[in-house]
């Protein structure tokens, strides 16, 4: 056998492709991934399988009549979304909601939060291995979707939150199951880390695996836990409040080392956090109306439709044609549970927006999955797709 | 089965022998895992605790050459509709498909220049399961309904 | 540092060359297209602007200036956010991608979707559409429905048969 010398590389780069339709990657995403033997060299996402075009959708249909499809956008927590969208097109018009309705609207998004990460370490968990957490995630969930359905009649995409409030009160049924639920959760959590937090598979699977340094994860634009995962501490709902989140005392989650567990550690945090933002709701929460009184956005209530004629044939014009939004450009943004979630509406005077952006956060998370998975091996690379959180009906839209 | 099926006429060993084959056939249903968008999160809850679909032998596979079933659970866009039929090419015979939704039925709200208007223009379809996105309770109705068309099968017989 | 600081400063950067307004919430700097690229840097080095939000571009096809697009700043250690407009003539323009990293995805979407070509971009190619795909959605004269069924026709061309 001759010698192998050092110049005749006998290893070449192979492409391998992680296909569209695949087990763990949580929706329809193809991965291009170049390995020499086992070790990642490059990593291109190719993405567009779940293009439906709502941005385009959004040019022809009034205000309202995109409440819905703002829901389909990240659709394990659907109520944010339509949050982060009333909250765009409320700053056309500078009102003021009333206190029931900003509450209400607090308790849906945190509850919206805790179901999109109880979803995520269900199915992280399951790509690495470990499938009793999915079963007991899953339990979790189905609690909250009960509630979900008392109060809003679906259980996932139940666009509830509209331009100037909510579309109507939830009955006290909805309360009682929240009292019950907020009182049980925190042992649940405790369950779900005497499983993983300190098991030894785990934390050889996860600790030192898909580094994104700060610098990096400033420069490629990633927000939410991903960024607290690396030492980045910036908040939306703490530094650029929105609605009454100055009211409600809880801590920003940061971990310093910037891998999978870091990440892993900071979701689990803020489901604790959402739960103690829960509880400080509930006892505050006034009586009174949920939707406002301005009358260029009100909708009236059915109460008033049956008795008043104004009422009826203001609610007839309202639904059929819109309001129309004045001139100029408005921004909104969120703390969704994946990142900052923000819409830009553009409107030259019409019923309909001239041009509506979303801006998505797996979207730009996704983009810095080159600097995460270079030098690891393939089988880490399920792992760190898991820890960044991407949903693909909000990066295809 | 090639050479035996639907060569026999009517009687007591061919149906007996019929309904053996169709009992197998029907108690493991293994659907390929095909979720596309939101309403594969409802599959996925039809498939933990609650709504268990272990108990009618329904076994997620992540590969299509063991699969016999096709749930389409979202939407379907021209840039997947050639994956979702090589998929289905790979199915080996007897092979049914459940269209989950509206946006696999017809479109659903997304009438747009990238949407396929329903996945029956690309596989033929068994059921189809209105809803946006429909309860776990529509999806158990039709993977038993179409355990009640398999029973009603014909294999050796003509 | 206040949003009116930074404009004084900048101002005495690049004089007669930009305007800035607040209106619905928001504050926008418009600035002219020959200096645009030295202020965004100036904005990242300078002044702290280190996260590249969102990257926007909006066509107008019935004013003289086709284009316009707008950039999305935040600073996160005084808390500022900022809204750099430029408007374009042409749908040529120029790139991002070596101050802020962020924005190689943000710039192929746009071209995607709105085709506005950014030069000196690494990869400009489409993303969120197919391949074969003609023409950019997102413009006026684009229709909703590009088609009314989908025919049955192997467009891709990989020698599948759609039939029954």
């Amino acid at each position: 056998m001759s010698a192998i010398s050092e110049k005749d590389n006998l290893s070449e780069i192979i492409t391998v492709n992680m296909g569209p339709q695949h087990p763990s990657t949580h929706g329809v995403l193809r991965l291009v991934v170049d390995l020499d033997g086992e070790t990642i060299v490059g990593v291109r996402p190719d993405i567009g399988y779940l293009h439906r075009g709502v941005e385009k959708l959004a040019e022809h249909r009034t205000y309202h009549q995109f409440i819905p499809l703002t829901d389909r956008l990240d659709y394990l927590s659907p109520l944010s979304n339509n949050l982060a969208y009333c909250l765009a097109v409320e700053k056309f018009f500078n009102v003021k909601i009333p206190e029931r309705a900003e509450y209400l609207r607090v308790i849906f998004a945190e509850l919206a939060r805790i179901a999109s990460h109880l979803v995520w370490v269900a199915t992280h968990a399951l790509d690495i291995g470990a499938m009793t957490v999915f079963l007991y995630a899953f339990r979790e969930r189905e609690l909250i979707l009960d509630m979900f359905e008392i109060a809003t009649g679906q259980r996932m995409t139940s666009s509830w939150i509209r331009v100037g409030g909510i579309r109507e009160d939830v009955p006290p049924l909805f309360f009682e199951k929240l009292r019950e639920f907020v009182s049980i959760f925190e042992e649940r959590v405790d369950t779900y880390e005497r499983l993983l937090t300190k098991n030894r598979i785990w934390l050889k699977r996860t600790v030192g695996v898909g580094k994104l340094t700060k610098e990096d994860a400033l420069d490629y634009g990633v927000s939410g836990p991903t960024m607290r995962g690396s030492g980045v501490d910036f908040d939306l709902r703490r530094d650029e409040p929105y609605g009454i989140y100055d009211r409600f005392k809880f801590e920003v989650a940061v971990q310093d080392s910037c891998d999978i567990y870091a990440r892993y550690l900071v979701r689990v945090k803020e489901m604790r956090e959402a739960n103690k933002i829960l509880q400080q709701a509930l006892e505050q929460i006034p009586e009174g109306p949920v939707m406002t009184d301005d009358p260029r956005i009100q909708i009236p209530s059915h109460e008033d439709v049956y008795e008043k004629m104004e009422a009826l044939i203001r609610r007839f014009y309202i639904i059929t044609k819109g309001f129309t939004a004045p001139k100029g450009e408005a921004y909104a943004c969120v703390e969704a549970p994946k990142g900052e979630l923000g819409f830009y509406i553009v409107s030259d005077g019409d019923t309909k927006p001239y041009r509506l952006k979303i801006r998505a956060p797996s979207f730009v998370n996704l983009g810095a999955i080159e600097a995460m998975a270079k030098g690891y091996m393939i089988a880490d690379l399920v792992g760190i797709i898991g820890s960044i959180d991407i949903v693909l009906g909000e990066i295809d839209r | 089965m090639g050479l035996m099926e639907h060569k026999f006429s009517d009687n007591i060993i061919t149906t007996t022998v019929d309904g053996v084959i169709n009992w197998a056939r029907r108690s493991s249903l293994w659907p390929v895992t095909f979720g596309l968008a939101c309403c594969a999160i409802e599959m996925m809850a039809v498939g933990a605790s609650k709504y268990d679909l272990d108990r009618l032998g329904v076994i997620f596979r992540a590969t299509p050459r063991q699969a016999d079933l096709m749930i389409v659970a979202g939407t379907v866009t021209r840039k997947m509709a050639p994956v979702v039929r090589k998929v289905y090419d790979q199915m080996p015979e007897p092979k049914w498909v459940i269209a989950m939704g509206s946006c696999a039925t017809s479109g659903g709200i997304f009438n747009t220049y990238s949407t396929v208007q329903g996945v029956d223009e690309i596989v033929p379809v068994d059921f189809y399961i209105p809803g946006c996105p429909p309860r776990p309770e529509a999806l158990l109705d039709a993977i038993i309904a179409l355990q009640e068309k398999i029973k009603g099968d014909k294999v050796l017989r003509k | 540092m206040t949003f009116n600081d930074l404009v004084a400063k900048l101002t005495e950067k690049f004089p007669s060359k930009i305007n800035s307004y607040e209106k619905f919430g928001s504050k926008y700097i418009v600035v002219d297209r020959s200096v645009a690229k030295d202020l965004l840097r100036s904005m990242k080095y300078d002044f702290g602007f280190t996260y590249l939000v969102d990257i926007v571009a909006v066509h107008w096809p019935k004013r003289k200036e086709k284009f316009d697009v707008v950039y999305n700043l935040f600073s996160i250690n005084d808390k500022l956010r900022v809204f750099v407009k430029c408007s374009i003539e042409n749908e040529k323009t120029f790139t991002v991608t070596d101050i802020w990293k962020s924005a190689s995805f943000l710039e192929r979407e746009q071209y995607d979707l709105v085709g506005v070509v950014f030069e000196g971009h690494p990869d400009l190619r489409r993303i969120l559409l197919p391949e074969f795909f003609e023409g950019h959605p997102l413009r006026k004269e684009y229709p909703l429905k590009g088609r009314k069924w989908f025919n049955n026709a192997d467009e891709q061309g990989l020698g599948l048969k759609f039939t029954r």
